[in-house]
Formats: C-alpha cells, sequence, structure tokens
C-alpha cells in the first residue's frame, strides 16, 4: 500500500465537491462561505500533491508557495465574507442568504 | 524548452505513514462533510477548525514544514476566531430551516457529483508526466522570499487590505446608526386602540 499523487488528488477532488455542495445547497452565509474555504483548500492540496509527487516536484517549494497564497487568498475572502455575513445578519436577523428559499 | 531527466519521487511507502495518510484524508474529508451538513453552527464552527488542523497535519506528511507551520498557526486559529466571532457577536446558533432532501440539497448534491465525476474523468484519463527535471534546492523561506517576493507582498497587502476592510464594514458608523434606529424604533399601536381611556 502506498501514498501517492493519485490518492491525494481523490480527497482534493472530493474536499472541492463537498466545498461545491455547500456553495450550491445551503442557504446559510456562513456554511457557504466555509465550502468556498474547502474549495481552496482544495486547491492548496492538488499544488502541494503535484509538488511533493507529480511533475511540479522538480520545484517543490514553489507548489507550496501556491498553497501558502491560495490560504492567504482564502483567509482574505473569509474576513470579508464574514464581515458581510455579520452586515447580513443586523439587517435581517438571519444568515439565511436566499429569504424567498425559505 | 524543458529537460526531463530522472523520475519522479517516488509514492510514500512506509506502512505507518500511508496508514496515517490515508486516516487523515478520510477524517478530513468526513469532518468538512459534517461541517457542512451539521445543523448546530456551533457544531459545524468545531468541524471546520478539525479540518483545517487536519489539512495542516497533511502538509507536514508532504509539504516544508513552514507550511504546516503557516498553516496551523495562521489559517487554521485566524479562520476558527473569525468565525467564532461571528458567531458571538451574532448569536448566530440557528436550526437549520432547510431540511435535508428539499430542493436546493438535491440540486447541491446533483452538482458536486457532477464535479466529483468529471474530476474523477480527468484524473483517470490524463497520463500525468513521469519524468521531472533537476530538483532545486532551496529551503521554503528562500523560494518565498526570492522567487515570489512579488505575490508575496501582494498577499499582504491583500490580507491587510482584508483586514482594514472587514473591519470598516463591521464598524459602518451607517449601519450602526441603523441598528440603533431599528432599536429604537416605535413600536406597533396596541391593539386596543388608541384615544381616551374610559372611565
Amino acid at each position: 500500500m502506498t501514498a501517492g499523487l493519485d490518492l491525494f488528488l481523490i480527497a482534493s477532488a472530493a474536499l472541492l465537491a463537498v466545498g461545491g455542495f455547500a456553495v450550491v445547497a445551503r442557504q446559510n452565509a456562513v456554511i457557504t462561505l466555509l465550502g468556498a474555504q474547502f474549495m481552496l483548500l482544495a486547491g492548496g492540496i492538488a499544488f502541494v500533491a503535484f509538488g511533493r509527487f507529480g511533475f511540479g516536484a522538480q520545484n517543490r517549494n514553489g507548489a507550496a508557495a501556491m498553497a501558502l497564497f491560495a490560504g492567504a487568498t482564502a483567509l482574505a475572502q473569509l474576513a470579508i465574507g464574514l464581515a458581510m455575513a455579520a452586515i447580513l445578519y443586523r439587517e435581517h436577523r438571519s444568515f439565511v442568504l436566499d429569504a424567498d428559499a425559505e | 524548452m524543458l529537460l526531463l531527466t530522472g523520475t519522479l519521487p517516488a509514492p510514500i511507502s512506509s506502512a505507518p505513514l500511508v496508514i496515517l495518510i490515508y486516516v487523515v484524508l478520510i477524517l478530513m474529508v468526513a469532518s468538512a462533510l459534517a461541517s457542512v451538513l451539521l445543523r448546530d453552527m456551533i457544531y459545524a464552527l468545531g468541524t471546520f477548525a478539525a479540518t483545517m488542523l487536519l489539512v495542516a497535519l497533511l502538509y507536514l506528511t508532504v509539504a516544508p514544514l513552514l507550511l504546516f507551520t503557516v498553516q496551523l498557526l495562521i489559517f487554521a486559529v485566524i479562520s476558527a476566531v473569525l468565525v467564532a466571532g461571528l458567531l458571538r457577536m451574532t448569536v448566530g446558533f440557528e436550526r437549520r430551516a432547510v431540511g435535508p432532501f428539499s430542493q436546493e440539497w438535491i440540486v447541491g448534491g446533483a452538482v458536486s457529483a457532477a464535479i466529483l465525476a468529471l474530476l474523477a474523468v480527468v484524473l483517470a484519463a490524463t497520463s500525468w508526466p513521469v519524468h521531472v527535471c533537476c530538483s532545486l534546492v532551496e529551503d521554503f523561506a528562500g523560494t518565498l522570499t526570492n522567487g515570489y517576493v512579488v505575490a508575496l507582498a501582494t498577499i499582504v497587502i491583500l490580507l491587510a487590505c482584508a483586514a482594514l476592510g472587514s473591519g470598516l464594514l463591521v464598524a459602518s458608523p451607517g449601519l450602526q446608526r441603523r441598528q440603533s434606529r431599528t432599536r429604537n424604533a416605535p413600536t406597533l399601536p396596541s391593539p386596543r386602540g388608541g384615544g381616551k381611556r374610559r372611565r
């Protein structure tokens, strides 16, 4: 039993699908933001996997740098998104994005 | 022109490490799924933090140590603190209004299944390169400060702008004025009606 590129890419794809489900299906703004976080994390994991096992191994640190930048972008997106969610809550006393869906 | 010399790094074959990686990956996907599906926001936050920590643990096995440290100490902690702060500020421990198997959930499940199927097809159909050029030996911090210094500066500016912007949004005076106006809004007239009181 080995752990190679395929395993990490499958896990990354699964995490991306979970994030996509949250973004599409959930009406809660906070959960939607968490889903977007998962999608960016999945991208970071794929970068790291390619850097460790794949063609990117010629510059492994470059792949890790990409993962770092993806994480930082996710953090910035989370900060702004949560501030907008706070405003949404103050206006409507709810995190529900689509009021008509309720 | 790219030189293709040597072979790709071999997959990890050490049994304890492989088992650890499998466990971490399974727990990571399961906790991400739980944070998306759980009714209670506080549990969703807990599983989200667990997912971030598991990703950090995954980075520890296959990535430079600095990435693990940054993921663990900065990304995971700040993300969890931000979400917890929002929940505390808004008392957002709500029950789920939309039940499972509703139309939204079915559509979302279909979309995510389609994404997963597409990625599976791409993974199965692509023949990844099997050779690699010479390996560049440089530490991660050196790579960041030498090869990616512009990107690093951009990310720093982005994070600073995000922190400033989110602070301004939350502490917006217009918003607080509107909120206080709502709080002091006149109440509806009494159902008994106004007018003089009968004696």
